[in-house]
């Protein structure tokens, strides 16, 4: 039998999906994710994780506990950088001991830390060290790298081309409309794709015939060239993502208006957030709102909210 | 040119000293007080953390009294505090102020860019400012010793009014002394003061050491004084971090090619072996080594929403019973209230205390 490593569905699961499997069912481990957030996933991660934090965070400790007793290990990596020269947030960093010390009886933590401050070689590093505890043949983890990244690629690609994490996986699949006013949507994949804590928010857009724009559907080069416009190189990979794909939906005449998911706490789109409002301002007029989520945040405000911003987008439309 | 600089703790001493003796005016910003505060919040992000409303209302303050141009030190990252200048220089250009922002970012974002700030501080002299930049350490040092014997002398003071009335009496003072010769004549002739007190030598205070977020435990206004309210209630307090302790660490020991905070990073290594950003290693770091050193109990202070002290949080539980002392955690925003502050000190004082009583009593019955 082989051996179960339990993936928590948080943080950047949807980003690094395709990635993470690939690579551990080339190495011939199971990859058993958790389930798609629900009550008692979002209950329990509010009960051990620590009363500040912010929302991804208690959920991804919910994750972890509701894998804990079914795997044999747990995969938990420190994203300090993903990308050369930029951090994403201290709290990705310190994961895996924000869990380690909130939750008891875990089994062993897979906690190898993904550095690409310095150097991209880092990540070589990194996966040669998950890759020795399933194998002690280099050319086979070098394989699984490949096939990883390979996969990784194609995942990019179709989320570039408009498709949903959810029909990759073929897990869910919401038909997105064709025509209707288009929004962008800037925010953090963990809330983007997390169906329970955004109130199915993508599914009720679609339902409505409203089309909707991504960070993921851009180019990293769109992104990082209205990135240029801050006083001082932004050095969150994370926040650069969501200010360069809100400059530019601002920017697009196509785009209709812009709405924002934040979390409760969240240290860098307090900062972010605001910069987009006060850059963009000034030159765009356009309808523009952010939503606060938290694990108290209730179906029905947050349809009113939905519904009175869909009211300005149409309202303007006929104008 | 007139400069000026946001205020943690004491830093503004040093500071003056240093501009002082370059010979550059600068303005100190009035000393930070709740309309500051409201000032700040009101225009800064809802969520910011507090160390940013606090600063912002600094510079509106100093630009009233006709300050042109603020100097600050930068980072980058992955704590908020990197970000700061930017978007406060954004803030207030929507307020209407035209001011020039000189923000200190490490040599290694870009050397040039370093030195160009450095001669626009100095005037063109650079090699006067190594010196300069000397003796504000200097003064920076004297301050935690005024520091240090405030600590051992409050809790067994029998007057404590007398030191209070000292203290006050140094910080109207220092504004008018000039350059780091007179600051640093003053500082002695406080801390003599201070020394000349009528103690009570044998009594016994519990020890608190203060550890967490840089700013929010090296400034008095942000932490509303938790220093000197728990001296007052008969604690020798202990604070990790100080304003000479943050030069030392990122100026002169990068310069020596010596590693910073070596010591905090060996003990922190059990529990977050690597680097994750802000003060995270180094609060954990000081809490095993407060622990290590006998001290009591210890209270952790970090802004409402601080990225990196919500990771040492997280850990801190497992050090409180690893170690067996007891941790109060205190998170300080816009809407801390004194009064609720003050009753979280005193339980948790009295808690210690009761402790230390009933660990030393179980010991000697042990012994008989």
């Amino acid at each position: 039998m082989s051996i179960k490593i339990g993936v928590p569905r948080g943080m950047y699961f949807y980003k690094y999906y395709p990635f993470t499997k690939a690579f551990l069912t080339e190495l011939g481990a199971e990859m058993v994710p958790s389930p798609q957030t629900n009550k008692e996933i979002l209950d329990m991660g509010s009960r051990y994780c620590i009363d500040d934090a912010c929302l991804p965070v208690k959920v991804y400790h919910g994750h972890v506990q509701y894998l804990k007793d079914k795997v044999d290990y747990m995969l938990i990596p420190r994203l300090t950088s993903v990308v050369p020269r930029e951090y994403i947030c201290p709290k990705f960093g310190g994961l895996p001991e924000m869990v380690k010390f909130s939750l008891p009886e875990l089994p062993q933590i897979i906690d190898v830390e993904i550095d690409l401050y310095k150097r991209k070689s880092n990540l070589i590093k990194a996966l040669y060290a998950v890759g020795k505890r399933f194998t002690s043949n280099p050319y086979l983890i070098k394989r699984a790298a490949a096939k990883a990244a390979k996969e990784l690629n194609i995942y990019e690609n179709t989320l570039l081309q408009g498709c949903l994490p959810g029909k990759y996986m073929n897990e869910t699949d919401i038909p997105v409309s064709n025509n209707g006013p288009l929004i962008g949507i800037a925010t953090h994949p963990y809330l983007l794709y997390d169906s329970f804590i955004n109130m199915k928010l993508l599914e009720k857009l679609s339902n409505k015939g409203i089309k909707f724009l991504l960070p993921e559907m851009l180019d990293k080069k769109v992104i990082e060239e209205k990135c240029s416009v801050l006083g001082k190189r932004m050095f969150w990979s994370s926040s650069k993502d969501l200010i360069g794909s809100a400059l530019y939906m601002m920017d697009n005449s196509k785009i209709d208006g812009i709405l924002m998911l934040t979390s409760f706490g969240c240290g860098i789109d307090s900062l972010s957030i605001d910069l987009i409002e006060r850059l963009g301002r000034k030159t765009y007029r356009k309808p523009f709102m952010v939503i606060t989520l938290d694990e108290h945040t209730g179906d029905a405000n947050f349809n009113t909210r939905l519904e009175a911003f869909l009211d300005l987008v149409y309202r303007r439309e006929m104008m | 040119m007139k400069l000026t600089y946001p205020h943690m703790g004491e830093a503004y001493i040093a500071a003056k000293a240093m501009f002082d003796d370059l010979g550059i005016e600068s303005i100190i910003p009035p000393f930070s007080t709740q309309s500051t505060l409201r000032l700040g919040a009101k225009e800064s992000p809802e969520s910011v953390c507090l160390p940013f409303k606090i600063m912002l209302g600094n510079y509106v303050r100093s630009i009233e009294e006709g300050a042109d141009t603020i100097v600050i030190t930068g980072s980058c990252g992955p704590c908020r505090f990197g970000y700061y200048g930017p978007l406060q220089k954004l803030i207030l250009e929507d307020m209407g102020y035209d001011v020039d922002m000189i923000i200190l970012d490490p040599p290694r974002e870009g050397i040039n860019k370093f030195f160009q700030n450095i001669k626009k501080l100095s005037g063109g002299e650079s090699h006067k400012s190594f010196k300069v930049f000397l003796s504000a350490y200097k003064v920076c040092e004297q301050i935690d010793k005024l520091n240090e014997i405030q600590y051992f002398v409050r809790p067994r003071a029998k007057d404590k009014a007398k030191i209070n009335s000292i203290m006050h009496r140094f910080r109207s003072q220092v504004l008018y002394a000039k350059g780091s010769k007179e600051i640093s004549d003053l500082i002695e002739k406080t801390m003599d003061q201070l020394l000349t007190l009528d103690i009570d030598m044998e009594m016994k205070p519990i020890k608190i050491g203060i550890i967490g977020e840089i700013y929010t435990i090296i400034d008095p206004f942000s932490n509303l004084n938790a220093e000197d309210r728990l001296g007052d209630m008969g604690a020798e307090v202990h604070r990790s971090m100080t304003v000479r302790d943050w030069a030392e660490n990122n100026l002169i020991k990068p310069l020596k090619r010596e590693k910073p905070y070596k010591l905090e990073k060996e003990l922190s290594k059990p529990y977050l072996p690597v680097l994750i950003g802000g003060h995270t290693q180094q609060c954990i770091g000081h809490a095993v080594n407060y622990a290590r050193s006998g001290y009591d109990g210890l209270i952790q202070i970090y802004p409402m929403s601080c990225m990196p002290e919500i990771v040492s949080r997280s850990i801190l539980p497992q050090i409180e019973k690893d170690y067996g002392i007891p941790i109060l955690y205190l998170i300080v925003d816009e809407q801390t209230g004194e009064a609720g502050y003050q009753t979280r000190l005193e339980a948790f004082y009295d808690y210690v205390e009761n402790r230390r009583r009933r660990q030393s009593s179980s010991k000697q019955a042990q012994s008989t």
